[in-house]
């Protein structure tokens, strides 16, 4: 039976919820956005739009929540095989997702408050814009965006292949406590 | 030769005859319904739609009116606006780059949209205004209740009345869709008159 909090050697099933909710959330909002900025103008384009600022909005307090959660549970240990430097590694890796899961949802709300557009959350609530209309902070946030998504790209491609990694070929168990099935 | 014999020229001073006197009726009208002007630092025409599904609001910096409003002479009051549609504003760069555009206002084919009360009467709560109201050359019966409250020689006017944006062409294309803008626009006119 899973825990719904974090022990010494595994994630809750709080934890765990979270992480795949988030995964689920960022790898749609990444290709929507991809989509979106290609497409010339059509209804689908701005629904697009909508659904991509609704998406973030909703992992960005998905990702305020998983913090909290993170802050008042106990974080598992990181399995004794790995090298300091690896555990230097894997938490700096940890920390720049963190930063970046806050970042790119942050960037889009300053981009779409900046160019003074609405944002209705899936048509439910209207949430306030953040910063006053400018045109110079719209396309600074719009290229901090862009960045964002990239440096989210090649972080995310460690973090899988890290996992990945501890699974197929170290086989320790850092991808199965993820999940909620730990059978050895 | 001064002594024309032509009748063109007597259809010319009938013309001109009628001119006068067609001329001179608005004036007999404005002895019983007062003439008021905007005072336009403390007026505001606005309006509200939605964009995305989410609200915002916008206004025509210039707009201009014949009104001439009096409680106790509707049937002589009327309103007779005039809105530069190119000096349309809702705070958004971006949005406002697009609205001068064919699809939207088409503001260098149609510099001005109209509205021309034909029928001003009471009703529960204040007042009605119905006419017409034109943009783009499409006209269409629109009704504006308000309220007028007179204070000395000033007053205070407050409407608002919802129209379908796509009736009067505004958003044609790819902006129809409702998704992109939403088609009902709450216009909302909030004036300061002085007279």
């Amino acid at each position: 039976m899973m825990k719904i909090r974090n022990t010494r050697d595994g994630w809750g099933a709080g934890a765990q919820l979270l992480h795949w909710l988030i995964a689920a959330g960022i790898a749609t909002a990444m290709l929507l956005g991809w989509i979106m900025v290609n497409l010339p103008n059509s209804a689908t384009k701005f629904e697009l739009y909508a659904l991509h600022k609704s998406l973030g909005i909703t992992i960005l307090a998905l990702v305020l929540l998983r913090i909290v959660w993170r802050w008042i549970n106990m974080v598992p240990d990181m399995p004794g095989t790995l090298s300091p430097r690896e555990q230097k590694l894997a938490g700096a890796g940890h920390m720049a997702l963190y930063a970046l899961m806050l970042l790119m949802p942050l960037s889009g709300y300053v981009l779409n408050s900046a160019a003074n557009f609405p944002l209705n959350v899936f048509g439910l609530v209207q949430i306030p814009n953040l910063t006053p209309e400018s045109e110079t902070l719209a396309e600074v946030a719009s290229v901090m965006h862009l960045t964002f998504f990239w440096v989210l790209a090649a972080v995310l491609v460690a973090h899988i292949g890290a996992a990945l990694r501890h699974h197929f070929v170290l086989h320790d168990d850092v991808l199965r406590r993820m999940l909620p099935v730990r059978r050895r | 030769m001064f002594r024309s014999t032509s009748s063109s020229a007597g259809r010319f001073s009938l013309g001109l005859g009628l001119g006068v006197i067609a001329s001179a009726l608005p004036m007999l009208a404005s002895s019983a319904a007062t003439g008021w002007e905007i005072v336009h630092d403390e007026s505001r025409l606005g309006f509200e739609a939605t964009q995305q599904g989410g609200r915002f609001e916008g206004r025509f910096e210039d707009f201009r009116a014949d009104m001439r409003f009096s409680a106790d002479d509707l049937a002589m009051s009327r309103f007779d606006v005039t809105v530069a549609t190119g000096s349309i504003n809702t705070g958004s760069s971006q949005r406002d780059s697009n609205l001068p555009d064919a699809e939207w206002f088409d503001t260098d084919a149609f510099p001005e949209a109209y509205y021309v009360t034909r029928e001003i009467r009471a009703t529960t709560d204040g007042y009605e205004a119905v006419g017409d109201l034109t943009i783009r050359d499409n006209t269409h019966e629109v009704v504006l209740p308000f309220t007028w409250q007179t204070e000395g020689d000033r007053a205070e006017m407050n409407g608002a009345v919802t129209i379908d944006r796509v009736r009067f062409g505004v958003g044609q294309g790819e902006w129809r869709d409702p998704s992109v803008a939403g088609h009902e626009v709450k216009v909302v006119v909030d004036l300061t008159l002085e007279r």
